[in-house]
């Protein structure tokens, strides 16, 4: 249906007045076609190509000749690109704010990139760190964070956070979240939970002292996940401490069920929508931890209890999420 | 009489453009409440995360009722168009419940009818093969469950069930071609034929029945995988590697290492590199907003890429490294280059966001993007002596050091 229809429909109500509809016609078929974010897309694309491309580029030419100037090209183009972003950067707000330049955010992730190419390459030709691997992980995450703070930048911020996770001793990347992650090993669970909880406090504090009130998301998305698989890798793989692994967790799901329906009720901008992820991942980690206790310790030996099990919590969870759709009909909301 | 209400999708739809006039400041405030007034829509408001775990509970709990009676019944019928006919009338039965879901829930897309749809067609599909004897072709099969699709489709207009009539109707292409002795050789160029047959069947449809909304979804997702189809059977890369799984799959065929060179290649060299420049050229003149526009843009890029990626593959004029960094800085040097000439419209086109673009969805990715393409070059140095291990930079570029 195109929006020329619509206007006739719409005149032939009598809703639109027929100069109006003259006007809107005429707006529409000037209307330029957007392609904001398809050239957007196309710059993140070649960003990560070219940072990839580098990074590849400098270890097949270890030890050969020109290397040298390479590395030269690749840490004039980082500074470079931190260059740039300082030239535009924003005033310094609490609010949201962009850089004054189109290309500053993307400058910004390439040169982050490029960074991280460098020391890599640093610690593996020169050993700079030595054994200290924690360092080498550290030393992102000092500089992304300040870094996503000043130039107001989600992306980095999300990288600022996985670096801290991985010095804090878990690898963590959002594919590889359930494959890679060790969570057999009693420290690295406990520190994963202790990092993300002290990071949901950091958000909240941060939150309340209304700094950069956009990052709260992204701090909950990614720590909430830590936290949520860690307290599901303590309950399924340590028999002594599983109770308060599932105490725990009953606890995440419930805080973060109430934050969701909390954010709804204040109508953030943006938040809204978003908030309804923290909704699914208490349903769905507390789903997951649920059934694992029940066949724990119910062991039940009849099939038929399984599949009544999985009948009953399939449909109360149902009608748990349906009862928190958004009353009222899907024309009111902003699409 | 289809599954969901007619009237209020069309309404949704009118609602929907005159919610956007509304916020450009074209409608007032009452002419937009008279349009609500006008075009009633009744229907449950949705979220998309929500829709996510909706479907993945309906989906637990529907397959637990099968499961229930199925490992009872199952265990003792030995008869397999007994075991059919069980299936079909699950099936039948979950259409019921889910139709008296739909009319009492007000549901539309909500995930919950989702899974039902999706759930169903399964059982009949199974049933309906099920009843069929033993040892016929893929092909058969396909055919068998197509119209099947098609009905589901029909009736509920379903996106994932167009998807699955798409997929279905291409293997039956497939399979029947390999079955004659001139198939292989044709099948790159039956599999173009047909697929711009079908996104050009689609276009028409779409002009003629402008005011059905009710198949709109699905009919774009058609055109998405025609062309994509189109794109991908003329490409070198894949009728090389294709033909040369085929060889090797073939009983007492000789043992071939690697794909072996097809006939016609220069036929294909060009066409790998012309259906994306066509894609291209239909998108930059086709002036109006259809979705087809965007449509063709971005699969004329991503075929562009493609065909690059092709070339590299078998020349290797420069290697791997040398080529992604070179690529990046091309795509980087169109991208900036379109973003600075754009700034201000030219050609009817514009850098400024509008209303279609989907602000939130790609900010989140572009964020998961981020921390994938850092998390690759941070983790690692703990199982390694010195740093490595590591891979850098996502991408698609997978290297270990």
């Amino acid at each position: 249906m195109s929006p020329t229809d619509v206007l006739n429909e719409l005149s032939k109500q009598g809703i639109v007045l027929p100069d109006q509809q003259v006007k809107i016609a005429q707006i529409e078929q000037n209307k330029p076609f957007s392609l904001h974010w398809e050239l957007r897309s196309l710059l993140y694309t070649g960003i990560l190509l070219v940072s990839s491309g580098l990074g590849l580029l400098v270890y097949d030419n270890f030890d050969r000749i020109g290397h040298g100037a390479l590395l030269t090209a690749i840490a004039a183009a980082c500074v470079g690109c931190f260059y740039f972003v300082w030239k535009y950067r924003p005033e310094w707000t609490h609010d949201q704010t962009k850089s004054r330049s189109t290309f500053g955010d993307y400058a910004l992730i390439l040169a982050c990139l490029l960074f991280l190419t460098l020391e890599g390459y640093a610690q593996y030709a020169y050993n700079v760190f030595g054994n200290r691997y924690g360092l080498v992980t550290l030393l992102p995450a000092l500089l992304f964070l300040p870094l996503a703070y000043r130039f107001d930048h989600r992306g980095v911020l999300g990288m600022a956070l996985t670096a801290l996770i991985s010095w804090v001793g878990v690898t963590v990347r959002p594919l590889e979240l359930y494959f890679k992650t060790n969570f057999f090993d009693q420290p690295t669970v406990l520190s994963a939970i202790g990092l993300s909880l002290v990071l949901i406090a950091l958000a909240v504090v941060l939150a309340k002292q209304r700094i950069k009130v956009h990052f709260t998301y992204t701090y909950l998305t990614i720590a909430g996940n830590l936290l949520m698989v860690a307290l599901l890798g303590g309950l399924f793989n340590f028999d002594e401490g599983r109770l308060l692994f599932a105490l725990g967790l009953a606890v995440a799901c419930f805080a973060f069920d109430r934050y969701a329906r909390q954010q709804r009720q204040t109508q953030v901008p943006g938040g809204a929508e978003g908030s309804f992820l923290f909704l699914l991942m208490s349903a769905v980690y507390g789903y997951i931890g649920i059934t694992y206790l029940f066949f724990h310790y119910l062991n039940p030996t009849s099939d038929d209890i399984y599949y009544w099990y999985f009948i009953v919590t399939g449909i109360a969870f149902v009608y748990y999420l349906m009862s928190q759709l958004p009353k009222g009909n899907r024309t009111n909301e902003s699409v | 009489m289809k599954a969901y209400n007619e009237q209020w999708i069309h309404n949704r739809e009118v609602l929907i453009q005159a919610g956007k006039w509304h916020r450009q400041g074209l409608l007032s405030d009452e002419q937009m409440a008279a349009a609500r007034q006008t075009y009633p829509v009744e229907f449950r408001q949705t979220n998309g995360f929500l829709e996510i775990g909706l479907f993945l509970f309906t989906a637990v709990a529907i397959l637990a009722c099968y499961l229930l009676p199925a490992s009872i019944f199952l265990s003792m019928s030995a008869n397999q168009s007994v075991d059919a006919l069980f299936n079909i009338g699950f099936g039948i039965g979950v259409a019921f419940v889910g139709r008296l879901l739909i009319n009492r829930r007000l549901l539309y897309r909500n995930g919950i009818d989702n899974a039902f749809v999706v759930t169903l067609t399964g059982f009949l599909a199974f049933g309906l093969n099920q009843l069929l004897p033993n040892g016929l072709s893929v092909a058969t099969h396909c055919l068998v469950t197509l119209p099947l699709l098609l009905l589901v489709l029909w009736y509920y207009g379903d996106t994932l069930i167009a998807f699955f009539a798409l997929a279905t109707f291409y293997a039956f292409i497939f399979d029947s071609l390999l079955k004659v002795s001139w198939g292989k050789d044709a099948l790159p160029f039956v599999m173009m034929a047909i697929s711009g047959v079908l996104y050009a069947g689609v276009r028409q449809i779409l002009k003629r029945t402008v005011n059905q909304v009710y198949y709109t979804d699905a009919l774009n997702l058609t055109q998405w995988i025609a062309l994509i189809v189109l794109a991908a059977s003329g490409n070198y890369f894949v009728v090389r590697e294709l033909n040369g799984l085929l060889l090797e799959s073939r009983p007492g065929g000789p043992i071939v290492t690697g794909a072996p060179e097809i006939a016609l290649p220069a036929l294909f060299w060009f066409l790998t590199f012309a259906i994306p420049a066509i894609y291209l050229w239909q998108g930059l003149t086709k002036k109006g907003p259809q979705p087809p526009l965007r449509m063709l843009l971005i699969l004329a890029t991503l075929g562009l890429i493609a065909a690059v990626m092709t070339l590299h593959e078998y020349t290797a004029v420069v290697p791997l490294n040398v080529a992604l960094t070179l690529g990046g800085l091309v795509l980087i040097g169109i991208a900036v280059f379109g973003i600075r000439y754009l700034s201000r419209p030219k050609y009817g086109f514009t850098d400024a966001p509008d209303d279609d673009s989907p602000n939130e969805l790609f900010i989140n990715a572009a964020t998961i993007a981020a921390v994938q393409a850092a998390g690759s070059a941070a983790h690692g140095p703990k199982d390694n002596l010195r740093y490595g291990g590591g891979n850098f930079g996502g991408g698609g570029s997978e290297g270990n050091y």
